[in-house]
């Protein structure tokens, strides 16, 4: 995530994001801590994109926020997933799911990569 | 994660606060990896800054984020603001649905008042406000000749002075002059067989048309060759005129006009709204200056505009003309006593007097608006109070008083522009009966339109007007009382006073504001009622009045003009129903364009004589008698006064009594011009009666006739004496005049009452306006008062019922309620008189004769409002003291 940015990137993200909420709410926080564990610490959210990131999805109504209290008693934005989140990140999953799984088909295809 | 407990939503109750909620997010997810790195074995600071550079440039994403909430936060209030307002709408039309009556008169009050004010809004607006159809008018400036001789601030110049004006000043950019003209058109026309008009025009240098800045249509205007002779064969034409007499034609440029005989090429056509320097200007010709008319320092006949250089003022502008003027004055002794009167062309279109009196119709209208936003204000009253109830369930309910004063004055608001729509209909329906019957004088007044600068004037008006009679209404009824509201049929008492309180003043300031416009009405009347009874020094019924102009090309010998109008008056004056006829080189004066001074017979020259200038007229014999002006001394003109005879002139009284005041005029001799002249010396014959010949107002000058035979002019104004209705001659006039010479038009035929009509039009105008918004004042005034009683009277009802039922005399009832309402209809005219002495000395100028102060009017008025408010305390009172006592006493 720390390469460039972009269209399709902030769009990743979104999809990340909206998988991560996929269980049940979560605060800002755990949305990044749910992807760097799910992907054992491969992807590493850049936390600056992440907070407009929220906002963002939320501005596409996949995503109400609301403010509730953590685990430890301190107030925080707790997101949660819309039935209109759940379909868009439905059909984007499996286009991406789709071009990976080209993409991963091409690249271990003959000649074999050394 | 848990619901946040209740006590902890108070901490959000001022409302969300999006920077300190960015705040909090951010910090939590900092504190969770502050925890995490201290989890993992960091120190507390040491985790603390890892997590606050992990996270990355806090105060740019702070920022980004901080935005986006507020914005999303305006958003969101915009649309509850939306949403609240849209219900509120609702609400309202219901409400005023629920009280059709009162939605009825409100709205018919407020549209009287609200249309009244849009009407002549746009008549402010055309006529005054909106600039002049030039580019940069306000760099347009009247040169004027101040003629201290003859105490005339704008008269005009001669051509040697406006040479020496235009070379040697530095304020204008460019200078012109002009003059009217009259042109007998013929030819061009579309059928061969067309009558000869009568058209106005005006001649002009080549300068005319850049000072004033306005392209031509098609072709060109003048250049400096077409001022010169023989090349001056040319004319620019008026849009109307190629409209009409050539037929719109787009080859018209290089076709020919024959005005008055001489035939003239079409060069140009000037746009359609182009109208210089009169609105009836319909051809532009070049204006060729003779080698004499160069020398000519005392001959007067040229008006004279220019246009200022970018960033000089007006005062600068004035003091150097001034000072170029004083140069000539010490060269030239005949300019001694001319100055320079500049005047900007804006002020000059629409004149002082003209302002002034729509001003004073737009204050009159503003009144009118009050008093109607009086009345629907004391409307709204008596309805919140019958709504207590239900205003006091949605306050019991929760509502909060900001919201329930927001959505009644929503009410009052729709009601308003119910009331304003209604309004711009009767101003729309209203503007066209008044431009009907508007005096012809009154420039622009053809522009006059509901534009939408009016009518976004009108919507801003309206909503202020909502506001104004919603807001105190909307602020009580959202206070009551609730307990006693609530309770069945409750009307609290207390709230009653206070809202009496409120009633009676607003009585009073209707009744206030009803005396000032009745007062300025009543002293106008009395103007125009003392116009009438001016003294005009002849008889102006039955008279009939036109000009015939003679093209000097046709009629080059002097026999020939004296022996037209000869014939012209014999022949008149033979036709059944006429009693007389005669002419007169004008009628009234305009301006003077041929007066001189004059030197006496034997008398030694001295500077009162020799400042003095009086008008030379022509008159045939028969004039005076067909005038009905009497003479006072000596003859009238016979036919033996003619070209050959010894020069005569007659003299009126005034001149008579000013330079002969002891001796007899008859017989003494006097000739033109100054001592170095050689006009022939003229035996005074005659003195007449004075005439008044610059109307109504202005003071009797000296006036001087000589016979038409002796001084052959060639224009002169005909007038007929006629046993009935003069209009009804006007076809066997002018056959006579065909009969004559099959060529001439005859213009401007109009009978004397016309034109003395003309001349008060526009003071006649104002009055019956101003009469008529002070009637509507009047009626809805003593509408409001009557109201107010009623209500107050309605109020009482119980302790009236239980008087009587105590055996309490009806008449002394009556008595008590109408003197209490009559301390207020006093209170009224007392502050009504007081705003009236002060005001009126604003409208000092409409006046005629007539102190702004005048003590008959004042007093007049005090009795028509003390009348007429009695009648509305008593009306009221009576009923109420007929009411069977068992019925009030029942009532609420």
């Amino acid at each position: 995530m720390r390469q460039d940015s972009g269209d399709l990137l902030q769009g990743t993200l979104a999809l990340l994001i909206l998988k991560a909420l996929l269980a049940g709410p979560k605060h800002g926080f755990g949305v990044a801590q749910w992807i760097e564990d799910t992907t054992a610490d491969v992807l590493r959210i850049e936390e600056g994109s992440l907070y407009p990131a929220l906002r963002r999805v939320e501005d596409r109504a996949w995503v109400t926020s609301e403010w509730g209290l953590s685990e430890n008693n301190r107030r925080a934005k707790y997101y949660t997933l819309t039935t209109k989140g759940r379909s868009h990140l439905r059909s984007q999953a499996a286009v991406w799911l789709r071009y990976a799984g080209a993409v991963t088909r091409v690249l271990r295809a003959a000649p074999a990569l050394g | 994660m848990g619901r946040v407990p209740a006590w902890r939503r108070y901490l959000r109750f001022r409302g969300p606060d999006p920077d300190a909620d960015v705040t909090d997010e951010i910090q939590f997810h900092l504190e969770m990896r502050a925890r995490r790195n201290e989890a993992a074995g960091m120190d507390p600071d040491e985790a603390w800054r890892a997590a606050v550079e992990r996270f990355g440039d806090l105060d740019t994403i702070g920022g980004e984020l901080r935005d986006h909430d507020r914005r999303r936060e305006r958003a969101r209030q915009r649309r509850e603001y939306m949403s609240d307002f849209a219900q509120d709408l609702r609400y309202g039309l219901r409400a005023l649905r629920r009280t059709p009556a009162f939605a009825l008169v409100a709205i018919l009050t407020l549209a009287l008042g609200i249309g009244a004010t849009t009407a002549i809004f746009s008549v402010v607006n055309a006529v005054i406000l909106r600039p002049l159809p030039y580019p940069d008018a306000d760099g347009l400036v009247m040169v004027w000749m101040d003629n201290r001789r003859m105490g005339m601030r704008e008269d005009i110049h001669s051509w040697p002075n406006y040479e020496d004006l235009r070379s040697q000043n530095v304020v204008f950019d460019r200078m012109a002059f002009y003059g009217f003209a009259g042109f007998n058109v013929t030819g061009g026309c579309p059928e061969e067989s067309c009558e000869p008009r009568r058209i106005a025009g005006a001649f002009s240098s080549a300068d005319l048309f850049p000072v004033l800045g306005v392209a031509p249509l098609l072709g060109r205007t003048f250049t400096d060759d077409d001022a010169t002779e023989g090349n001056d064969a040319v004319v620019v034409l008026s849009h109307r005129m190629w409209a009409s007499q050539l037929g719109s034609d787009p080859a018209a440029v290089g076709r020919t006009l024959r005005l008055n005989g001489r035939e003239r090429t079409v060069i140009g056509v000037m746009p359609p709204a182009f109208a210089f320097p009169a609105a009836e200007t319909d051809a532009w010709i070049p204006f060729v200056v003779s080698p004499q008319l160069r020398e000519a320092r005392s001959s007067f006949g040229f008006w004279v505009i220019g246009r200022l250089r970018p960033g000089v003022s007006l005062d600068r502008a004035q003091a150097d003309m001034s000072t170029i003027m004083r140069r000539l004055e010490e060269e030239y002794p005949s300019n001694r006593d001319y100055g320079i009167n500049l005047v900007s062309l804006p002020r000059q279109v629409v004149g002082p007097s003209l302002r002034a009196a729509l001003w004073v119709m737009l204050g009159a209208v503003a009144a009118v608006l009050l008093i109607a936003c009086a009345n629907v204000a004391n409307l709204m009253l008596s309805r919140a109070a019958s709504r207590e109830r239900e205003v006091g369930v949605r306050l019991a309910l929760g509502a909060g008083r900001a919201r329930l004063v927001r959505q009644l004055l929503t009410e009052s608001v729709l009601l308003a522009v119910f009331g304003g729509v209604v309004g711009v209909a009767l101003a729309w329906a209203g503007l066209r009966i008044l431009l009907g019957v508007a005096p012809a004088d009154i420039p622009r007044l053809d522009q006059v339109a509901i534009d939408p600068l009016v009518l976004g004037v009108t919507a801003a008006i309206t909503i202020v007007t909502g506001i104004a009679f919603g807001l105190v209404p909307a602020l009580r009824a959202s206070r009551p009382d609730l307990t006693s509201a609530l309770r069945e049929g409750g009307r609290s008492d207390t709230a009653g006073l206070r809202g009496n309180r409120l009633r009676r003043l607003l009585a009073a300031g209707q009744v206030a504001l009803v005396v000032v416009l009745l007062v300025g009405a009543g002293l106008l009347i009395r103007s125009f009622l003392e116009l009438q009874r001016v003294h005009l020094g002849f008889q102006p019924d039955n008279l009939l009045t036109m000009r015939i102009a003679l093209p000097v090309a046709r009629y080059q010998q002097q026999p020939q003009r004296v022996a037209f109008f000869e014939s012209l008056v014999e022949r008149a004056a033979a036709i059944p129903g006429v009693q007389g006829a005669g002419a007169i080189s004008t009628i009234f004066l305009t301006q003077t364009p041929n007066s001189t001074n004059f030197t006496i017979e034997g008398r030694p020259r001295t500077r009162d004589i020799d400042n003095v200038e009086v008008p030379l007229d022509a008159v045939t014999p028969g004039y005076f008698t067909t005038m009905g002006i009497p003479l006072r001394a000596g003859r009238f003109f016979t036919a033996a006064d003619d070209g050959e005879a010894p020069r005569v002139v007659i003299i009126n009284e005034t001149m008579a009594r000013r330079f002969w005041p002891n001796e007899d005029p008859i017989g003494k001799r006097f000739r033109y011009g100054g001592e170095e002249g050689n006009a022939p010396w003229m035996e005074i014959v005659g003195v007449v009666g004075d005439m008044r010949r610059t109307g109504y107002e202005a003071p009797v000058r000296y006036e001087t006739f000589q016979p038409h035979a002796q001084r052959p002019l060639t224009a002169l104004s005909f007038v007929v004496r006629t046993a009935g209705n003069p209009l009804t001659l006007v076809q066997a006039i002018h056959g006579e005049v065909r009969a004559l010479d099959s060529e001439q038009p005859v213009y401007e035929v109009a009978s004397m009452d016309q034109l003395l009509a003309g001349m008060v039009a526009q003071r006649r105008f104002t009055m019956v306006l101003l009469g008529a918004f002070a009637g509507l004042a009047l009626v809805l005034g003593v509408v409001g008062v009557y109201g107010v009683t009623s209500y107050l009277v309605a109020q009482r009802t119980k302790e009236v019922g239980l008087r009587l039922a105590l055996g309490a005399e009806p008449g002394a009832l009556v008595g008590m309620v109408v003197r209490q309402g009559m301390l207020v209809a006093a209170i009224g005219i007392g502050l009504g008189l007081a705003g009236a002495l002060a005001l009126t000395r604003l409208m000092a100028s409409l006046l005629y004769e007539v102190s702004p102060t005048d003590v008959a009017t004042l007093a007049a008025v005090t009795v028509v409002l003390a009348a007429v408010t009695l009648l509305a305390n008593w009306v009221p009172a009576r009923r109420a003291a007929r009411v069977d006592p068992l019925v009030a006493l029942r009532a609420e």
